[in-house]
C-alpha cells in the first residue's frame, strides 16, 4: 500500500472514530449547524417547487381569486370571534382553577410554519419546517395542524427545524380513547408502502370495547411533550391479544398533503 | 484536487436535490438517491486517497442529514455511513481499471447494488436497535427499488460528470505498471 493511501486512511479512520464517540447533545449541535448551512437551499428549493406546482395546477382567474378572498375574509372573522370566545373561557377556567387552588393550565401559543422538505432518509418519517430558534422553537415541541397531531420537533437550528412525525415508529404518544376509560400508547410503523400508514395503539385493557370511528386524543401525561386533547386519529379496527387489546388507528392528519403546520410553544402568552 | 472539490460540491447539490424528489409510488415507495451516484463515480474516477476523502465527506453529509436525536438518544450515530461508504467505495475503486479502459457498464450496475447495500446496512442497524427482526416485503422493495433507480440514473450522471471532468481538464492517473 502506498504511504499516502495509508496516511489518508488512518487520518479518516481516526476522525470517524472520534465522530462515532460523540455524545447525543454534540451530535444534535452538529446537526443543528448543518441544518443552518442547508436552510437557504431548502427554502429556495421549496419555493421553486411551489412555483412549479402552482403552474402545473393551473392559474386562477381574477374572479375566482376575489371570491376565494371574500370567503377567507369571512372565515377569518368567524375564527377570530370564536377564538376570542375560547380565550375568555380559558381565562374563566383558570380563574376558577385558581379559586380551587388547582394548578393553572398553560396558555399555548401557536407558531405557523411551512414544510420545506420531507423524509430525507428511507427509514425515518420526518419533515423539515421553515421555523427555528429565531421564532422561539426548541426540541420536543408539539407540531399540529387544524386536523390533529403531526409530531414533535427534534433538532432545531436558527432558521429551520426537523420534525419527527407521529407515523414514525420511535415517536410514542400516550392517548385516551373518546368516550371510554381506555388508555394506551400510539406509535407508527417501521416501514409502510402507503404515504399515510395506520398507527398502532397498544396496551389497551384486555376487555376494551372499542368501535371503529372512535376518536383517539393525547392524554397529556405530566412531564410529557404533548398537551392533553390533541386529536391523533380514529380507531379502524381492534385485535384481542393474550394480555391486552391492540387497535389500528387512522391518523387524523393526511401526511401526504400537509404543507402548513403549527408549532405549540408552551408557556404563558403575553 | 480541483475535481475532488467539484465532486464534493456536486455530492452536496445532489443531496439537496434528492430531498425534493418524492418517493416513487409505482415502485412501492422507493426513493431516488442521487448523492451515492456522484460518490461512486468519484470512487472509480479519482485516485484512492481522493476517493476516500469523497466517501468521508458524503458519509458525513448523509449522517448529518439523517441522524435522528429523539428523546436524547441517537439511533444511528454520526460516522456509520462514513464506514459503510468507505468500504463500498473501496470495492468500487477496485473496478477503476475498467473505467480507465473507458468502460462503465459494470460501474452502473454496481452503483445500484452498492446503494442498496448501504440501505440494507442502515436498515439492519435500525432493526437490531429497535428489536424485533422485521423484514416485510416492503423493506426489500425500498432497498431494491432505490438501487434499481440508482442503476437506471447512473449512466446519465456519469456522462454529466465526465463532461465536468473534461471541462476542468481532469486526467485520471494511469495505473502503475507492474
Amino acid at each position: 500500500m502506498k504511504r499516502i493511501n495509508l496516511v489518508v486512511v488512518t487520518v479518516l479512520l481516526v476522525v470517524t472514530v472520534a465522530l462515532l464517540s460523540l455524545k447525543p447533545q454534540n451530535i444534535q449541535a452538529m446537526k443543528s449547524a448543518f441544518l443552518q448551512v442547508i436552510s437557504p437551499f431548502l427554502k429556495t428549493g421549496n419555493a421553486a417547487q411551489r412555483q412549479i406546482t402552482s403552474v402545473t395546477k393551473g392559474l386562477k382567474t381574477l374572479e375566482q381569486l376575489e371570491a376565494e378572498n371574500q370567503r377567507l375574509v369571512i372565515e377569518n372573522k368567524n375564527l377570530k370571534a370564536f377564538n376570542q370566545t375560547l380565550r375568555n373561557l380559558e381565562e374563566d377556567n383558570n380563574r376558577l382553577r385558581r379559586a380551587l387552588q388547582y394548578k393553572e393550565r398553560a396558555v399555548f401559543q401557536l407558531i405557523p410554519a411551512r414544510i420545506v422538505s420531507r423524509e430525507t432518509g428511507t427509514w425515518w418519517n420526518t419533515v423539515t419546517i421553515n421555523c427555528g430558534s429565531d421564532k422561539g422553537l426548541a426540541p420536543d415541541m408539539p407540531v399540529v395542524t387544524e386536523d390533529g397531531l403531526v409530531g414533535k420537533t427534534t433538532t432545531v437550528s436558527k432558521a429551520i427545524s426537523e420534525v419527527v412525525l407521529v407515523t414514525d415508529e420511535r415517536l410514542q404518544v400516550a392517548v385516551d380513547v373518546e368516550g371510554t376509560q381506555e388508555q394506551g400508547i400510539v406509535q407508527g410503523a417501521r416501514v409502510s408502502s402507503v404515504p399515510v400508514p395506520l398507527l398502532t395503539l397498544n396496551f389497551l385493557s384486555k376487555d376494551a370495547k372499542l368501535e371503529p370511528g372512535q376518536k383517539v386524543f393525547s392524554s397529556g401525561i405530566q412531564g410529557g411533550v404533548f398537551p392533553a386533547g390533541l386529536l391523533i386519529g380514529t380507531i379502524v379496527s381492534t385485535t384481542k391479544r393474550a394480555l391486552d387489546t391492540q387497535a389500528q388507528v387512522a391518523p387524523a392528519v393526511n401526511f401526504g398533503d400537509v404543507e402548513d403546520v403549527f408549532v405549540i410553544i408552551g408557556g404563558r402568552r403575553n | 484536487m480541483l475535481f475532488l472539490l467539484l465532486l464534493i460540491l456536486c455530492s452536496f447539490a445532489a443531496l439537496i436535490l434528492q430531498t425534493f424528489i418524492p418517493p416513487l409510488p409505482w415502485l412501492h415507495g422507493a426513493h431516488v438517491h442521487l448523492m451515492p451516484i456522484v460518490m461512486f463515480y468519484g470512487c472509480f474516477a479519482l485516485p484512492y486517497p481522493a476517493a476516500m476523502t469523497l466517501t468521508f465527506c458524503c458519509g458525513l453529509m448523509w449522517d448529518l442529514m439523517t441522524v435522528q436525536v429523539v428523546d436524547s438518544s441517537v439511533e444511528i450515530s454520526l460516522g456509520w455511513s462514513i464506514i459503510s461508504y468507505s468500504i463500498l467505495g473501496s470495492m468500487m475503486h477496485g473496478f477503476r481499471p475498467l473505467y480507465l479502459e473507458g468502460r462503465w457498464e459494470v460501474h452502473t450496475l454496481l452503483t445500484g447494488v452498492f446503494t442498496s447495500l448501504a440501505l440494507l446496512v442502515e436498515y439492519l442497524d435500525i432493526t437490531f436497535r429497535r428489536q424485533g427482526l422485521h423484514f416485510p416485503a416492503q423493506v426489500w422493495w425500498l432497498i431494491g427499488g432505490t438501487g434499481l433507480v440508482a442503476t437506471i440514473l447512473s449512466p446519465f450522471f456519469y456522462w454529466l460528470l465526465e463532461r465536468l471532468a473534461a471541462w476542468v481538464r481532469y486526467e485520471p492517473e494511469p495505473l502503475p505498471q507492474e
